[in-house]
């Protein structure tokens, strides 16, 4: 009997800190169901008097959101194509083996994944200037923020790989298969989890992505809703309403993803970080 | 043996950065031969299994499986089967997808695969499980799997990585026997690693013992038993263990004086030269108890375990003499018992060098 | 030819490809532009040799000019301060989180997943939300702290010169709360029950076990936690951009923030660069440390 109550006590305290800590987010929709005079009101309002949903179909249509979104999924997609293409195999060469050299590499990845990327987009921009890319700048954005990924990913998917003992792709090489026949066939499908996970998280990341797009996309059409809402965003702007309407459009299909793979993100989080 | 060789490695080596796992291994396998290599472990008998699969670079020498050079052959083209010690069953498939696995990728039609799966699954009592998957499969079941895997291509060598190791005793002594009787029903020719000497001597007609990367001896179960060739051997072959006594040759040199409690002296019925200094190896099994008046030497009991078909009696300290009775014990701990040892059945070894007397 | 096939399908080539692909393309789109980075910090560069492969040496002009700007060491005190404020924030409730939901009750794992979301959302919508929360006349913040008793009056969190840095500070301990706390309860979770409750036999209480076991025993995931959140401190661009753009007159300006201001608004790539040089060593410092944590936590 009492621990039970002690459980549900403590459950209760949980839930109070998570409310606390997601008020943000609770204030983010509230603040853009406001009308534009009562997110001025003194003292504030914690439930909109009159919802205004109409906001969502407004922002959307004035700020020109389809395409900035647009852009925003080409980025993501194309960075987590080439992400998990390229990195998928790293990271399995590199759960496979032991020895020096797999330690040299790791240690280079890592160190690739701790530059900041608003140190790095400095030589990255003069780079592709040179060369021509930024007359292609979503292609280009989308090489260097995979490029910022990638150790991320490869440390977190090597970790999947490790997990998938070594013995089952050996047996499928004494029955008959290749190298790439038995990665394809065997040790693929088995870490195949991990992979998806890494790659939603990439994919997500990507999504939000800011410093590359707004340093490197110049024209608005081609821009994703991280410029567009840094850009909706003036230093004395009063829309919050339609700001918060903004973000609002733009993060709750990943916060509604992030809920549905909660737990397996989580897990491969955890796996992977620390390993 | 006059059938053909089915394995032959020459002088193989496999160096794994400095250290040097296999030293010069030469084998010959005759067909239809069931071998096993036994050691303790970090010996080389897995690396040996390995190299032969294909699994392992060798760093020298030559291997031949069925008259073809297979040194640099990657492992699917070998046509060699092997059963792990894990199992290696592929966790996303069926019983039935598992078993024909090679066969999917020999191209092997769609109606074949199914009757072959069945088949096997026949032969090895599986035929329940077939659309099941590895992990609502029980130990013995998994193992049974992973014999089927290895029968349904019908290779040329059949190789066992301690297969039994993750067995509960009794089905360990059960699937002992059935890989023995499998083995000839298919006329196969099999290489199984083990570091169990009991499996080794049951189910081979022919031991390999490999000790520190090196062959030791390799000979069928009953030479090394009667015959073993080092202290090593002798010591590793047998349980329980043989005891070993250190001795010295008396000056006619047909008769050792064992150095222990009364300094006995064992008739010997090889000649040896005299006064020199000789391990003396006694299994415990060629050790009878006899009244005081006929005993080559007595020795108080320390400890008396008792299976209940069996007694192993310890007797005296440094040298401890260890002693396997069938017959109920009439003695307790304490009590000063006489022995006979079988003469014919003493093995002697050079103290510096290990190797047998003979 | 046919050697190479076959070492592709059936050897190492296999594992020499897979990792060869994806280790040329980190070098061209990272450890190029790293190395590239170093030349143009000695390097005289403008919007005209922009375009340019050979531009004038300068030797360390850049770096002499950026130590003699005003407002250099301030920046370089606020990176400091945001840094170590940062961590010690997310550390502090991150770990106190962790402690609790390590209880284990009902629903424990599911509500700390919940707590990760402001870890994916992107992080210009954390800092437009955060950048609402704290304004001064109508922010929320404000009005729970008047009501609470704890400030007399409104605090101009992104305007005044006193808390503009706090205001990004505050927001990014919200942002890495979530993540130390998982990483830490990874570590909490390791750390086996009857340790406990041997130490529970021995007499200690539930503060003394937590100075002298849990503590103790979490060394090496709380030196990779800190680390990682330096790291990551020190990528941190987006909040700024979104809540303060470093002003008012660079009070709440950090490293990382003036490169990009350098190169991308005073088209000084020269500078820019000169200063992510000089970041990069420190962060690659921080990585080293996060290596080392990490390799003690295999042997341990």
């Amino acid at each position: 009997m009492t621990s039970n109550r002690i459980q549900y006590t403590l459950l209760g305290i949980a839930v109070i800190f998570a409310l606390v800590y997601l008020f943000p987010l609770y204030w983010m929709y509230v603040t853009a169901l406001k009308s534009g005079t009562e997110i001025f009101a003194i003292p504030p309002t914690f439930v909109p008097n009159e919802p205004n949903w109409g906001v969502f179909g407004y922002v959307w249509e004035v700020r020109g959101m389809g395409k900035f979104l647009w852009n925003s999924l080409v980025i993501a997609t194309g960075t987590m194509i080439i992400t998990a293409g390229l990195g998928t195999g790293c990271a399995y060469v590199l759960a496979r083996y032991r020895n020096v050299w797999i330690d040299v590499a790791l240690f280079l990845i890592l160190m690739l994944q701790v530059l900041p990327a608003s140190l790095m987009i400095t030589p990255l921009f003069v780079g592709f200037s040179q060369i021509g890319l930024l007359n292609t700048p979503r292609f280009a954005v989308i090489l260097a923020v995979s490029a910022k990924a990638m150790p991320f990913f490869v440390i977190l998917v090597r970790a999947t790989f490790m997990a998938v003992p070594g013995e089952l792709e050996e047996a499928a090489l004494v029955d008959g298969n290749s190298r790439v026949g038995a990665f394809v066939s065997i040790v693929l499908p088995l870490a195949k989890n991990g992979v998806l996970v890494s790659a939603i998280l990439i994919f997500m990341q990507a999504f939000g992505e800011f410093v590359y797009s707004k340093s490197i996309i110049q024209d608005v059409n081609l821009q994703p809703a991280s410029v567009g809402l840094n850009a909706f965003m003036g230093p004395n702007t009063i829309e919050w309403n339609n700001i918060m309407a903004y973000a609002t459009i733009y993060v709750t299909p990943i916060l509604a993803a992030f809920v549905l793979l909660q737990q397996r993100i989580v897990a491969g989080l955890t796996s992977g970080a620390l390993k | 043996m006059t059938s053909p060789l089915q394995i032959e490695l020459k002088a193989v080596n496999k160096y794994y950065g400095n250290f040097h796992a296999l030293k010069n291994i030469d084998l010959a396998v005759p067909s239809g031969t069931f071998v096993a290599l036994v050691g303790p472990s970090g010996c080389g008998k897995s690396t040996l299994l390995r190299s032969l699969a294909g699994l392992e670079e060798t760093s020298g020498g030559k291997m031949e499986i069925a008259g073809v050079d297979v040194t640099d052959m990657p492992p699917r083209k070998r046509d060699v089967a092997m059963v792990f010690q894990s199992y290696a069953l592929y966790p996303h498939m069926t019983v039935a997808q598992n078993l024909t696995y090679s066969l999917r990728i020999q191209k092997v039609a769609k109606a074949e695969l199914r009757a072959a799966a069945e088949k096997v699954a026949a032969s090895i009592g599986l035929t329940e499980l077939l659309d099941r998957y590895p992990r609502e499969l029980s130990g013995g079941q998994r193992q049974r799997v992973a014999m089927g895997r290895a029968i349904i291509r019908n290779p040329k060598v059949f190789l066992f990585d301690e297969p039994l190791s993750n067995l509960d005793a009794s089905l360990r002594v059960q699937m002992r026997k059935e890989i023995r009787a499998l083995h000839d029903r298919l006329g196969a020719t099999t290489v199984y690693v083990t570091h169990d000497q009991i499996e080794a001597m049951t189910m081979a007609d022919h031991v390999v013992v490999l000790r520190a990367g090196v062959i030791e001896q390799q000979a069928s179960p009953m030479t090394l038993y009667e015959r073993p060739t080092s202290k090593f051997v002798a010591g590793f072959i047998g349980s329980p263990a043989m005891n070993f006594i250190e001795g010295k040759i008396c000056d006619n040199g047909t008769s050792v004086m064992l150095e222990m409690a009364g300094a006995p002296k064992l008739d010997i019925v090889q000649k040896v030269t005299p006064n020199m200094p000789v391990t003396v190896g006694i299994r415990p099994e060629h050790i009878r108890v006899a009244p005081s008046e006929e005993c080559d030497f007595s020795l108080p009991v320390t400890l008396i375990e008792t299976t209940g078909t069996m007694s192993y009696v310890s007797l005296g300290t440094a040298p401890e003499l260890s002693l396997m009775l069938t017959d109920r014990t009439v003695f307790s701990v304490g009590d000063n018992i006489g022995l006979v040892v079988d003469k014919a059945r003493i093995h002697l070894f050079d103290p510096k060098t290990e190797q047998a007397i003979t | 030819m046919r050697r190479i096939m076959m070492s592709v399908v059936d050897g190492k080539g296999f594992d020499l490809i897979l990792v060869g692909a994806a280790l040329i393309f980190l070098f061209l789109f990272s450890g190029l532009p790293l190395l590239y980075n170093i030349l143009m910090s000695f390097q005289e560069v403008d919007m005209f040799s922009l375009g340019k492969f050979f531009r004038p040496f300068v030797g360390l002009d850049n770096y002499r000019a950026l130590l003699s700007q005003p407002a250099f060491w301030p920046i370089m005190w606020n990176t400091i301060v945001f840094v170590t404020c940062s961590i010690g924030g997310q550390f502090l409730v991150g770990f106190s989180l962790a402690l609790f939901f390590n209880l284990n009750f009902v629903g424990s794992t599911f509500i700390r997943g919940l707590f990760l979301v402001s870890w994916v959302m992107p992080g210009l919508v954390v800092g437009a939300i955060w950048n609402w929360i704290l304004a001064g006349d109508f922010g929320v913040l404000n009005y729970f702290l008047e009501n609470l008793g704890i400030i007399d009056e409104k605090i101009f969190w992104r305007s005044d010169i006193n808390y503009s840095l706090w205001a990004v500070i505050i927001t990014n301990i919200w942002l890495g709360t979530a993540f130390n706390m998982i990483l830490l309860s990874v570590g909490l979770a390791g750390i086996p029950e009857d340790v406990y409750e041997a130490a529970e036999l021995d007499g200690a209480n539930a503060i003394q076990r937590l100075w002298t076991i849990t503590l103790p025993m979490m060394r090496s995931t709380i030196g990779a936690v800190v680390s990682l959140g330096l790291i990551f401190t020190l990528q941190q661009f987006d909040l700024f951009a979104a809540i303060t753009s470093g002003g008012p007159a660079n009070s709440s300006n950090v490293a990382q923030y003036w490169a990009w201001e350098l190169s991308f608004r005073q088209y000084d790539f020269a500078k820019g660069a000169a200063i992510s040089t000089l970041m990069i060593f420190f962060v690659m410092f921080a990585a080293i440390v996060y290596v080392r944590s990490t390799k003690h936590e295999v042997r341990g």
